[in-house]
């Protein structure tokens, strides 16, 4: 009786000690992970990235391209921006960037006056250092210190020469463009109208197709209805690619039009695999990143001054879309 | 030695050392939790402090510019100078994750407060435009600080929100471990009170048990209780006690032994002399008489029967006076061969005597009349029984260390249980034996003489005869041993 009392009360002690031994380790031992401390003497660099198309695979191709250079070069970075183009927002947001007095800020540029007026006297009241990336804002009305991307005037004379080598040296083209050009754009339709201007068999139409989807549809529409003839499609914004190609098929057979593009969008691939688009000029986004980060990098490090104010120019290529291969 | 209050003491403490020390343990940790939650509280106080007291240097800047005054300054002043706090502060809420946003948030406030600086300097200098415009800027970053804010809020939920769920787990760990913590003590306290209990009530159990042999007179038993408290001092005294009186009544068994055997053999004397008494009726008149029968047989020229009364006398003088002295064995067979003259005369040819006699053997002492019985039990149970051919052999023999005395006849033998009963002495003698002396007193009188036991052995069989063999120790000149 007596060892049974005993042996009952020790194995009851041992089973609830066990329990309690471990219990009382997940309240002693808790991994309580806070992110470590910075040492405040020293600050990094802090350097933004904003732009206003946050969505498109190609500003993604951007960031991560700045962003593992500024890990490289060892730096803060952030990407900042808004979606869809929207405007109010991204000023927002660059203002916010100058106001918190960062390092460097890399920007998508924007040819407005608001932008323009935040670039030239916000930042230069701040003394903040702006390199436009992939869409450039001339200097003289942004005060930038260099712009980083692919030569927008050599992209529309290199996809002249393809429209050339696939369609002859006779025409009518139809040029489909925003209303309200960015400067890119504009260097863009430069260059093709330049270098069509040795080829005077080839006819060009401008049209205007507006910002909304509607809008492009519409002036699809009006294009084919003016001009029956019509051999090639150039499509300076990407985003309109899908709606205006929707717009001919349901009128006639996509296949005897030429379609051309530039890829800074989200459907560009997408499309060249599908067949429908022609050829597109690609830029290399990834380039344009880390080499923006890179620049600013020099510029803050007093390495290369001043910047060349012309700007990096980074690679482009034409590709062709499939139906096109042999 | 542990005392039971020593003990109860000791119970004591460990209950009580285990209760502080758990409730120790718990303030702690209590502590530490608190901290922690003041911390976190701290840093979201610190960010908020940061929007409030903005939107007060807005307010006072609005105030100040549409009422520039004193006091109106003063106020701005003051709220500038919190802001300012609350932006050092900032500083130390930096950490790895957060630094970026953390380092933009207060150069935003620096901003913010160059803008209201500049405000009231225009403002002062009377240029009241440019410092409404340099207050719109103002109001308008006073609200990206608040959405700042409040993004930083929300980083900072996301970076702690695993360290919140862990602080909320924690807490219901150490609900589970509190009762985990009660039930296990619980046991422990049981476990000591049961052995605290049972070192107190086991000792007294044996000591109860050992009382209750004691009780039943079992005095033999040592008293051993396993403790070392006052029990075991207890113990210790009931087991001296236990010894003292073992040892009393060992005493008194001894006494209570030497007097029955001083009764038994004062019992015995009464006996004989009882005996010598009754025997010494007239006895003058029994030796003249002897005496003048024999003169008379032998002037008769009847000179058989003349010896014949002569022995009868000498035999019957021997008995009366010997009774209580030792006699030489030469002495002893003297006697012996009178009485054997008187049976010869008796049986004549049915009876024949061998003795064989050591001659060394013969000058040691031994008490009287002790083989005169025994050759008499051989005529009365070996020759009265039988037709003729009754033979009886007397032989001493001197050994080394002890004189050999047999007496042997061919008579009716006897069994074993007879012969037991012979040596106990539960046969009386019976009417007709010159003495009255039995076997029994002969063997009980040589034991007590000789002070030893083994001295008579009887050898017989049924229908074979009976041998009586003494051996005695060789003794010389005792006067007397009564």
């Amino acid at each position: 009786m007596r060892k049974k009392v005993i042996f009952v009360l020790c194995s009851l002690c041992a089973v609830l000690g066990f329990f309690t031994i471990l219990s009382v380790n997940k309240v002693l031992n808790s991994e309580w992970e806070l992110p470590s401390a910075v040492s405040s003497e020293q600050e990094r660099k802090r350097i933004v990235l904003i732009t206003q198309e946050l969505d498109t695979p190609f500003w993604k191709l951007v960031g991560e391209g700045a962003a593992s250079q500024a890990e490289r070069e060892d730096v803060g970075f952030e990407i900042w921006g808004s979606y869809g183009k929207n405007q109010e927002d991204f000023l927002k947001q660059v203002e916010i960037a100058l106001h918190s007095k960062v390092d460097g800020v890399i920007v998508q540029g924007n040819d407005t006056d608001e932008f323009q007026q935040l670039a030239r006297i916000k930042a230069a009241s701040y003394g903040i250092p702006i390199i436009t990336v992939a869409n450039d804002v001339p200097v003289e009305k942004s005060l930038r210190k260099t712009y980083v991307g692919s030569d927008h005037y050599a992209a529309g004379e290199l996809l002249m020469e393809q429209l050339l080598d696939d369609m002859g040296d006779s025409g009518e083209i139809v040029l489909l463009g925003d209303g309200n050009l960015e400067y890119s754009e504009r260097l863009r339709l430069n260059g093709m109208e330049e270098s069509l201007k040795q080829y005077p068999e080839i006819r060009s139409i401008y049209i205007e197709s507006g910002s909304s989807d509607e809008e492009a549809a519409a002036a699809a529409q009006s294009a084919l209805n003016q001009h029956p003839n019509v051999d090639a499609f150039i499509l300076l914004d990407i985003r309109q690619a899908r709606v205006v190609m929707q717009e001919i098929s349901s009128r006639t057979e996509l296949e005897p039009f030429f379609l051309y593009s530039f890829d800074d969008g989200s459907d560009a691939s997408e499309l060249l695999t599908e067949g429908k688009l022609d050829a597109i000029i690609e830029q290399s986004p990834k380039e344009m990143g880390a080499k923006s980060v890179e620049m600013m990098m020099k510029w803050l490090r007093n390495e290369v001054v001043p910047l060349d104010s012309a700007g990096y120019v980074t690679d482009i290529r034409i590709v062709e879309g499939k139906d096109e291969l042999p | 030695m542990n005392t039971i209050q020593k003990k109860i003491w000791m119970l004591a403490g460990i209950v009580i050392v285990m209760m502080f020390a758990i409730w120790l343990a718990l303030t702690f940790y209590n502590q530490k939790m608190q901290d922690q939650y003041n911390d976190i509280l701290e840093r979201y106080l610190q960010m908020n402090e940061v929007t409030a007291s903005s939107q007060q240097t807005v307010t006072n800047l609005n105030d100040h510019l549409s009422n520039p005054t004193a006091r109106s300054a003063t106020t701005l002043v003051s709220s500038q100078q919190r802001l300012q706090d609350a932006q050092a502060s900032l500083l130390e809420l930096r950490n790895a994750d957060n630094e970026f946003s953390l380092t933009n948030y207060s150069n935003m406030i620096e901003s913010f407060t160059e803008t209201v600086e500049r405000s009231v300097t225009f403002s002062e200098q009377g240029e009241n435009d440019i410092a409404a415009s340099e207050f719109t800027e103002a109001n308008r970053m006073s609200v990206y600080i608040s959405e700042m804010t409040l993004s930083i809020f929300n980083s900072e939920l996301r970076t702690y929100e695993r360290f919140y769920r862990d602080i909320i787990r924690q807490s219901q760990e150490l609900n589970t471990m509190g009762i985990l913590l009660l039930s296990l003590t619980s046991v422990l306290l049981l476990l000591f009170t049961y052995l605290f209990s049972l070192s107190i009530t086991k000792p007294v159990h044996q000591l109860t048990k050992a009382a209750n042999e004691l009780a039943k007179g079992r005095f033999d038993q040592p008293i051993r209780v396993n403790s070392n408290d006052e029990i075991s001092f207890l113990a210790k005294t009931f087991d001296h006690m236990r010894v003292n009186i073992n040892k009393l009544i060992l005493e008194i068994q001894q006494k209570a032994q030497v007097e029955s055997e001083l009764q038994e053999s004062q019992l015995l004397l009464q006996q004989s002399q009882m005996r010598h008494l009754q025997s010494q009726i007239n006895p003058h008149f029994l030796f003249n008489t002897l005496n003048t029968l024999s003169k008379k047989a032998y002037l008769d020229g009847a000179e058989d029967t003349s010896d014949l009364l002569v022995s009868v006398a000498g035999l019957l003088r021997y008995n009366l006076k010997r009774l209580d002295h030792t006699v030489t064995l030469e002495e002893e067979s003297h006697v012996l061969r009178q009485y054997m003259d008187i049976q010869k005369a008796r049986f004549s040819d049915r009876l024949t005597f061998h003795i064989d006699l050591d001659a060394s053997a013969l000058v040691y002492q031994m008490p009287s009349l002790t083989l005169q019985p025994l050759i008499e039990n051989a005529v009365i149970h070996g020759i009265e029984p039988k037709e003729d051919d009754g033979e009886i052999w007397f032989r001493i023999k001197d050994e080394d260390q002890h004189i050999r005395i047999e007496i042997e006849d061919n008579g009716e033998g006897m069994d074993r249980d007879k012969i037991e009963q012979l040596l106990k002495g539960g046969i009386t003698p019976q009417e007709g034996h010159a003495t009255g002396i039995g076997f029994a007193n002969v063997a009980k009188r040589l034991q007590l003489f000789y002070g030893r036991d083994n001295v008579v052995e009887i050898e017989s069989l049924p229908k074979c005869g009976t041998k009586i063999i003494l051996k005695l120790p060789k003794v010389m000149e005792v006067e007397s041993y009564v």
